[in-house]
């Protein structure tokens, strides 16, 4: 730290080289840090358990072909659960109308009174029977399952007036702040419907919304429409197996009906990787162009640090044959570097903040937390010190002798 | 001149291969980052319609009012069964078609193939002709077909080719769940990008359609919308007819309005039409609408996914810092050469003679950077599956336009970012060689 | 030839001002050989600087082959630099990254030559100073007394009307700084004008005359009789 001061006169000299390393550093850090914050959101976002007992479970779309009346689909289904339910290796299986992250939905607003302007809270709403809990392996933390009596048909156009529902943790405590969510009434349309159980978990078929992750109600309703999805559990290890001998079991059974080839038979874990795919290649992406934006700032400074070495190859040299020592010489190019790099992340922390500003008010992203900026600037000053190292050393070895030759 | 600056340009990069090498790298990554994504976002956000999309409008009216309505207070994005028919009866625009999106079964006159799901819309006649539709045999239904419920259908070339063996197919009989169409045309390929007739429905980016159905037909024999619908409160009677009296949006509705003067007539007749759906008691409040043509309704749609700007801005700023990294890197090159500049000025260059020789040599970096940005451009475009959602990774492609923009793009950035050290080199005083000695 | 009347540079600074030249007036004939010495930081160099228009002067008049060059712009006076002038420089200032060939070859690549007649100048002129052979090699490969050669080989092969050589033989021994003289006074018994700048009171002696530089002035003590100039002068005319 002893020449600071003669490093200053230095890079005076040098300003464009110093501006251009410095406009570098702040360039790569403020994307940097920009680029961090979107790989942990993504990877937050993606990382959220959905509640669900997820290595077993498989979703098989089934659609039927031909006409029938809205009547005859209920005992249509009843028929292939029970099939799907002899399947060895299978532990319980229903029907609904949508998944946790498959993107596709039933949602309504919730309220507490019947002719309430605002509902208080919006909910994704799962179609459900008395077997929906064992199979998706919901953990229920209070009250009760659904009763095998309590489950009615549904015509698909008619209103949803469900007598009784089972609603999440976080759902129960936005409408019952005090606790006591069992047997309070709720209203969908315009009826009554008594909350009978609260399940620990269950995340919405939209990843990331707005009025809240995991705010789902289950209803004892089975949709009376031509398509419909059964949800199967298996047992530990069985999930390829059933995979390949369900939708068998279900054409061999009847023919008059369609699974289709693509998408037609997923595990749970396709659902997700599916749903999450452009989170995950985003968070790649970002990945990929800090690395290769590091890799190339750091090349620049060795480039340009080079070249200032080998310019002052001669000066280098008297200061030798004035007795500075090697570490002198070393220190010399580091200390520069490391003032250059200052210069530059707090140029870059203002950019860093400014892109971010800026993509907030495009993009709805969220703010730039301090530490992702505070872990690029460790990042950079650590990458420009790496950098400068090989230069620098090969200055330090420069002959005394240097100093006598012209040019 | 120019092929001996372009000798001295190459032998020069030779010289100092590492320097030259990062500096073909930097460029390479910065052009291909800035292209793979500039190919998704052209992707995405390319006018759909080009050439008519300023002629096609789509209108959305406040059926729901300020209590029931969305909370930001935007416009529902689909219209009533009930608005819908008022407008296609009224006829105002030169061209209109309801459309909602439905997925039959179709079965095959082989007993023993299985089932397939067919994915189409129901619509009406106008919307071959609205859209500019190409037929490849036949063509749209008689609009006809529209007032008797008739039951025409159009399908595409793909699905002429699986069930008629690609021959021309015009008046044969095909089966939906259960029902007997007549094919009236097949469609040569056509599937816009986005699909701005169906965006609320978020299908902005999915493969072509297999067949188009006559709208009052679809009606006739309850067919449900595969899309999504919006019910926002309030009780809604029982079945189909209760259905289709509710206030539940889930129709799309376009129509072609050729002129400024057209624009100006529809609009103030759906104020209008508002106003006597508030007289006639249905709503509580005053007319609100909206017309808004392709472009407007991708935006209102946000159809062009936020990770496309975002991947495009990001590599955008990569480009900038790459190009950073090359000034500062040319600098040092031809800095380094300063000795030889002031000779070359001793020996009677003139200072233009200095500028063409280095950013000649340049723009070889460029070209070079160029090169090996192609080669990164096209991993970059096979890589963007990972990325993006596989419907809109599908549409990116090394195309001969996005290959020659590539390498303009990486000759000219390296030209402008070699302004700069070029200046600096000009600059050197012929005498500096005598007099450093 | 060369004639400086009145001519003055300063150099200035923040701080000072300093009279390189002041009050300079010297006047070379066409065929002329004169050496200009002087003591260190008298002002030589800048004079051979100015001479051949690297570098521009503060005040005065310098017309150069009947030319005023202080009005002309960079294009004009690298144009004449390029056909006029010839260097000869202490550091040699050979292009390292060029061979002989092309390191000759840089001057007329600036003319505008076409391809035949510049490999004949570059032979011709490489043939003269007996490094016809090396042709290929690059600076590094050669000694300094080469290196000497192939630079005077370079001033050359343009056949420019002026030489200006700056301590051509500073950097040699002594055999070889004698071969580079002779080279010297053979280019110029062909009829070139040189001036040459040293510090050698040996080599300035075997010039037709001597300037001498003090402080920035000439101050002249040749008692050279005039006539060996104009004598020079006839008899480039009759030749």
């Amino acid at each position: 730290m002893m020449q600071i001061k003669p490093i200053f006169a230095a890079l005076r000299r040098h300003k464009a080289g110093t501006v251009l390393i410095s406009l570098q550093i702040a360039l790569t850090l403020a994307i940097v840090c920009n680029a961090l914050f979107i790989i942990q959101q993504r990877v937050t976002q993606l990382s959220q358990p959905s509640g669900l007992d997820e290595a077993n479970v498989l979703r098989i779309q089934n659609q039927w072909v031909g006409k029938h009346s809205e009547a005859e689909y209920g005992p249509m289904v009843a028929t292939d659960l029970a099939l799907l339910r002899q399947i060895p290796g299978v532990v319980d299986a229903y029907s609904t109308n949508s998944l946790p992250l498959s993107q596709g939905g039933w949602s309504m607003g919730l309220s507490l009174k019947p002719e309430q302007r605002k509902s208080t809270a919006q909910t994704a709403i799962y179609f459900a029977d008395d077997h929906a809990l064992a199979t998706l392996g919901l953990k229920l933390v209070a009250g009760r399952n659904f009763r095998a009596d309590e489950i009615r048909p549904m015509p698909s156009k008619d209103t949803l007036r469900p007598s009784v529902v089972i609603v999440t943790r976080e759902l129960a405590d936005k409408l019952f702040p005090d606790g006591h969510a069992v047997g309070k009434p709720v209203y969908i349309v315009d009826r009554p419907s008594i909350i009978v159980g609260v399940v620990q978990r269950l995340q919405t078929p939209w990843p990331g919304v707005r009025w809240g992750n995991t705010s789902s109600t289950l209803i004892p309703l089975q949709l009376l429409t031509n398509g419909t999805n059964y949800v199967v559990r298996t047992r530990p290890g069985q999930l390829e197996t059933v995979r390949r001998a369900a939708p068998a079991a279900l054409l061999a059974a009847n023919r008059m009906r369609v699974i289709p080839d693509d998408g037609g038979v997923m595990s749970f874990a396709q659902i997700r990787a599916d749903t999450f795919a452009s989170d995950r290649g985003m968070a790649i992406l970002m990945a990929v162009i800090c690395v290769v934006l590091l890799a190339i700032t750091a090349a620049g400074i060795v480039g340009l640090t080079s070249f200032w070495v080998g310019q002052r190859r001669k000066q280098i040299g008297v200061r030798r044959a004035l007795g500075a020592r090697r570490s002198d010489i070393l220190n010399y190019f580091l200390t520069e570097n490391l003032l250059i790099g200052i210069g530059g992340v707090v140029l870059g922390v203002v950019m860093a903040y400014g892109l971010n500003l800026w993509m907030v008010t495009r993009f709805e992203m969220a703010h730039l937390a301090a530490q992702y900026v505070l872990a690029g600037v460790a990042v950079l000053l650590l990458l420009g010190q790496g950098a400068v190292l090989a230069p620098a050393l090969r200055a330090s070895k420069v002959p005394p002798v240097e100093a006598t030759r012209s040019i | 001149m120019f092929a001996y600056y372009l000798q001295l340009g190459l032998r020069s990069l030779c010289r100092n291969p590492v320097l030259t090498g990062l500096m073909i790298i930097a460029i390479g990554f910065g052009v291909a980052a800035s292209m793979a994504t500039y190919a998704v976002f052209q992707a995405v956000s390319g006018n759909p319609i080009p050439g008519k999309s300023s002629q096609l409008f789509t209108p959305q009216i406040d059926n729901w009012g300020p209590n029931q309505g969305r909370s930001d207070g935007s416009l529902p994005d689909a219209l009533t069964y009930t608005d819908v028919k008022a407008l296609m009866s009224a006829n105002v625009a030169t061209r209109q078609a309801a459309t909602y999106p439905v997925s039959l079964s179709l079965i095959p006159s082989d007993p023993r193939a299985n089932a397939m799901v067919a994915n189409g819309y129901a619509t009406y006649a106008d919307f071959f002709g609205m859209f500019n539709v190409p037929f490849l045999y036949g063509s749209a239904w008689p609009s006809s077909d529209d007032a008797r419920h008739g039951n025409g259908v159009v399908i595409s070339r793909k699905l002429n080719q699986r069930l008629f063996g690609g021959t021309d197919s015009v008046g044969k009989v095909l089966n939906l769940d259960g029902n007997d169409y007549r094919v009236a045309g097949v469609i040569d390929h056509w599937n816009p990008r986005p699909r701005f007739f169906d965006a609320a429905n978020g299908s902005g980016f999915a493969g072509e359609p297999d067949f188009y159905m006559p709208f009052t037909r679809a009606i006739d024999l309850q067919i449900e919308t595969s899309g999504n619908n919006n019910c926002s409160g309030g009780p809604v009677a029982s079945g189909w007819s209760g259905w289709l009296q509710s206030e539940c949006v889930w129709l799309a509705y376009w129509v072609e309005l050729p002129d400024a003067a057209a624009v100006q007539r529809y609009r103030s007749f759906l104020t209008g039409y508002a106003a006597n759906q508030q007289r006639a008691g249905r709503f509580g409040w005053a007319p609100r609408v909206a017309l808004s043509d392709v472009q407007q309704w991708l935006d209102i749609q946000r159809v062009v996914p936020p990770e496309t700007r975002v991947s495009l801005l990001v590599s955008l700023g990569f480009l900038v810092v790459c190009l950073v990294n090359t000034i500062g890197l040319l600098l040092a090159k031809f800095m380094r050469r300063a000795p030889e500049i002031g000779v070359r000025r001793a020996l009677g260059a003139s200072r233009s003679e200095i500028y063409r020789q280095f950013l000649l040599e340049a723009a070889a970096v460029g070209l070079a950077g160029g090169a090996l940005g192609l080669l990164l451009t096209w991993f970059g475009v096979l890589g963007v599956g990972l990325v993006f959602e596989r419907d809109i990774a599908r549409l990116a492609h090394l195309s001969p336009a996005l290959v020659a923009l590539t390498i303009l793009v990486a000759v000219i950035a390296t030209v402008v970012a070699a302004l700069y050290p070029t200046w600096r080199a000009a600059c050197v005083q012929p005498a500096w060689q005598l007099k450093s000695n | 030839m060369l004639k400086m009347t009145h001519l003055s540079k300063v150099y200035r600074t923040e701080v000072v001002e300093t009279y390189a030249l002041r009050d300079f007036n010297i006047d070379v004939k066409e065929g002329e050989f004169v050496a200009v010495t002087g003591p260190s930081g008298s002002g030589k160099t800048t004079f051979l600087t100015i001479a051949g228009l690297l570098e521009t002067f503060s005040g005065g008049e310098y017309h150069l082959d009947g030319v005023e060059v202080s009005n002309l712009n960079d294009n004009a006076r690298s144009k004449i630099r390029n056909e006029k002038i010839g260097f000869i420089f202490q550091a040699f200032n050979l292009i390292p990254d060029l061979n002989v060939f092309d390191n000759i070859e840089v001057p007329l690549r600036y003319r505008g030559m076409k391809s035949a007649e510049r490999k004949q100048r570059i032979m011709e002129s490489l043939e003269r100073v007996g490094l016809a052979s090396r042709a290929k090699h690059y600076p590094a490969e050669l000694s300094g007394g080469q290196q000497q050669r192939v630079a005077i080989a370079r001033a050359l092969a343009g056949s420019p009307r002026l030489l200006l050589a700056d301590e051509p033989t500073g950097n040699l021994d002594t055999q070889m700084a004698r071969g580079v003289l002779e080279l010297l006074e053979e280019i110029h018994r062909d009829g070139a004008t040189i001036v040459m700048v040293t510090h050698d009171p040996d080599l300035a002696a075997r010039a037709q005359r001597n300037v001498h530089i003090i402080d920035g002035q000439v101050v002249d003590l040749s008692e050279e009789p005039r006539f060996h100039a104009h004598a020079a002068e006839t008899s480039h005319g009759h030749s």
